[in-house]
């Protein structure tokens, strides 16, 4: 199941990641080459930003990437080491639960409700904002996943 | 009270840190917590996580993935090994000469690439094995190299100098650029100046001069490399494009340049993307939950308290600024570069610019004070990435970092109270 949604997750990301690119080399070229500076890659850019950091850190968040000082855990054996595992995999469960999933989805709620458009691609951005609470789900579901992994595993 | 929401948020971020939450997430939690003391829980939820989607919502901010994207290429592309030929033949047969090479070329590749984990992996990748071979202790090689990997955060292109400039309400980008120059030049010259004599003491091979042809064709080759400074430097400069234009320039010409050293195939384009999506969302991430922090710190009004407290410390811009200085170096101690910029310029900023200081000027010496951070344990992301290339210990690389790290202190110092050494390029160019 973690290896089925991580490939689907690279395969997105990958994907979006190459956009943002052709995205800013079209907005050079439309304006150097074309002489009409197309008006809605600056947005998009923003937007494609949004996702790639959010949905990416859903998917660091599996991939065990995110920048921690590791002092405490790697001192411990035994089971206090688990139980520092399992204060650090709730943390983050809760940090994603509070801000990204409650707060992101009040967020995307109050948007949409305000009928918010985006100036140039006339897009609600409520959905441009829905990236919050994505990659709030993909926290917590990696930092269960870990969680059950740390019990089942024991202090390995 | 403002003292308690101070209290809470600086004790409940150092604890989860202390333990081993991730930086983000502590930054993030912390912040949400304070908040949810002062307001009502769901506006002040929903709050963070619209400075986090806001915050990250910039054109500007998209020139940090295209950097590390482009980064990332040389890193598998051959350039580094040419930016380290190249740099041998300038300084190879001088007394400490591997120790030279590295420094060089780890300021143009930083320059180029604008990381300094990058520099610090692709060329110490490079060096480790020479300097080994030449009987160099792996511990000073490891230090030379990733001291010097952390100039290319303060020679252009620089993504942390694009954070400093979001995080200071739109400095210009282009001139923060060519304010880096002329510091990142004499850090280097530091560097080289004590490697140098330490090499010497120790009795340090030096590498023979490859000769006039030889050397000629090592400097052709490493032309087409470093070309990329002039387009995206001189195109920001001159006003073709913005950085974050030149940024996606610079992936396209890297792309194209790696392809016809057919050092790349098509098929590695995928992991080479995916690679730059991860180091991108670990610093998205810290720069949302950053932004956030910095949103509950006004709205503590903590920016203003700071200033206050300065203020009754002295009246004297030498020693606040010296003050200002020793908090950084501590902060960069325990936090990454990223947040530490986005959390304390608008702390600091207000403070320099009432004594009459160039938003310029201390944009330099923030992100020259938090690079001697980079080096330190225990969160010194460069240092990390310079043992684990090198293949050696922690332990065995910070006695010989303590004399390159008095050279960094020192440069910092003189850019601090020398203004024109940041200010007098972006004046040449009417910045």
């Amino acid at each position: 199941m973690k290896n089925k949604i991580d490939k689907i997750l690279e395969k997105i990301l990958v994907l979006l990641m190459a956009i943002m690119v052709l995205n800013v080399l079209w907005q050079v070229a439309s304006r150097f080459l074309l002489n009409s500076p197309s008006g809605f890659t600056d947005e998009l850019a923003g937007f494609l930003l949004i996702w790639v950091g959010l949905i990416g850190s859903g998917y660091a968040t599996g991939q065990g990437l995110h920048m921690a000082i590791d002092i405490l855990p790697k001192s411990l054996e035994g089971a206090r080491f688990l139980w520092v595992m399992r204060f650090i995999h709730f943390s983050v469960a809760l940090f994603a639960l509070l801000v990204m999933i409650i707060g992101g989805s009040n967020l995307v709620y109050v948007t949409l409700e305000l009928e918010q458009l985006s100036s140039a691609l006339q897009l609600p951005m409520g959905y441009v904002y829905l990236a919050v609470p994505l990659s709030g789900i993909l926290m917590i579901y990696y930092s269960i996943y870990y969680l059950i992994f740390t019990e089942s595993n024991g202090s390995n | 009270m403002a003292v308690t929401e101070i209290l809470l948020l600086v004790a409940s971020f150092l604890l989860l840190l202390a333990i081993g939450v991730p930086i983000a997430v502590s930054i993030g939690l912390s912040t949400a917590l304070t908040l949810m003391v002062s307001i009502p829980a769901m506006p002040a939820l929903t709050t963070i996580a619209q400075r986090m989607a806001t915050g990250l919502d910039s054109f500007a901010l998209l020139a940090i993935p295209f950097f590390i994207l482009s980064g990332q290429l040389m890193n598998r592309g051959g350039i580094a090994r040419r930016l380290v030929d190249f740099a041998k033949v300038l300084v190879g047969s001088l007394p400490g000469g591997l120790a030279f090479v590295n420094i060089i070329a780890c300021m143009f590749f930083g320059a180029i690439s604008g990381s300094a984990a990058a520099a610090a992996s692709a060329i110490g990748g490079f060096m480790t094995p020479r300097m080994e071979k030449e009987g160099y202790d792996k511990g000073f090689g490891a230090a030379v190299n990733l001291t010097s990997a952390t100039i290319g955060l303060v020679i252009p292109p620089s993504n942390i100098l694009i954070v400093y400039s979001l995080a200071s309400g739109g400095v210009s980008i282009a001139a923060l650029f060519l304010a880096g120059y002329v510091p990142g030049i004499i850090l280097g010259v530091g560097l080289m100046m004590v490697s140098g004599a330490i090499a010497f003491k120790r009795r340090y091979k030096t590498g023979e001069w490859v000769g006039i042809k030889a050397g000629a064709r090592k400097l052709l080759d490493a032309i087409p490399s470093l070309f990329l400074l002039v387009i995206v430097i001189g195109g920001i400069v001159a006003g073709f494009f913005t950085a974050t234009e030149a940024s996606a320039i610079a992936v396209l010409y890297t792309i194209v340049l790696t392809f016809i050293y057919k050092e790349l195939k098509v098929a590695e384009l995928p992991s080479v993307l995916l690679d730059t999506v991860k180091t991108t969302a670990i610093i998205m991430l810290l720069i949302g939950t950053s932004m956030g922090m910095s949103w509950v710190m006004a709205y503590e009004n903590i920016p203003q308290e700071v200033s206050n407290f300065l203020v009754t410390l002295s009246d004297n811009p030498i020693v606040i600024l010296l003050i200002i200085n020793l908090i950084l170096l501590f902060v960069g101690v325990f936090m990454d570069m990223t947040p530490a910029v986005l959390i304390f310029t608008p702390i600091f900023l207000p403070v320099v610019t009432a004594l009459g200081m160039d938003p310029i000027h201390f944009g330099i010496v923030m992100v020259l004070n938090l690079c001697i951070g980079l080096c330190t344990p225990p969160v010194g992301s460069v240092l990390f990435v310079g043992c684990s290339v090198a293949g050696v210990s922690l332990q065995k690389v910070l006695k010989p970092l303590i004399p390159l790290f008095a050279v960094m202190i020192l440069v910092l110092m003189l850019v601090t109270y020398i203004p024109e050494l940041s200010l007098w390029l972006p004046g040449v160019f009417d910045l």
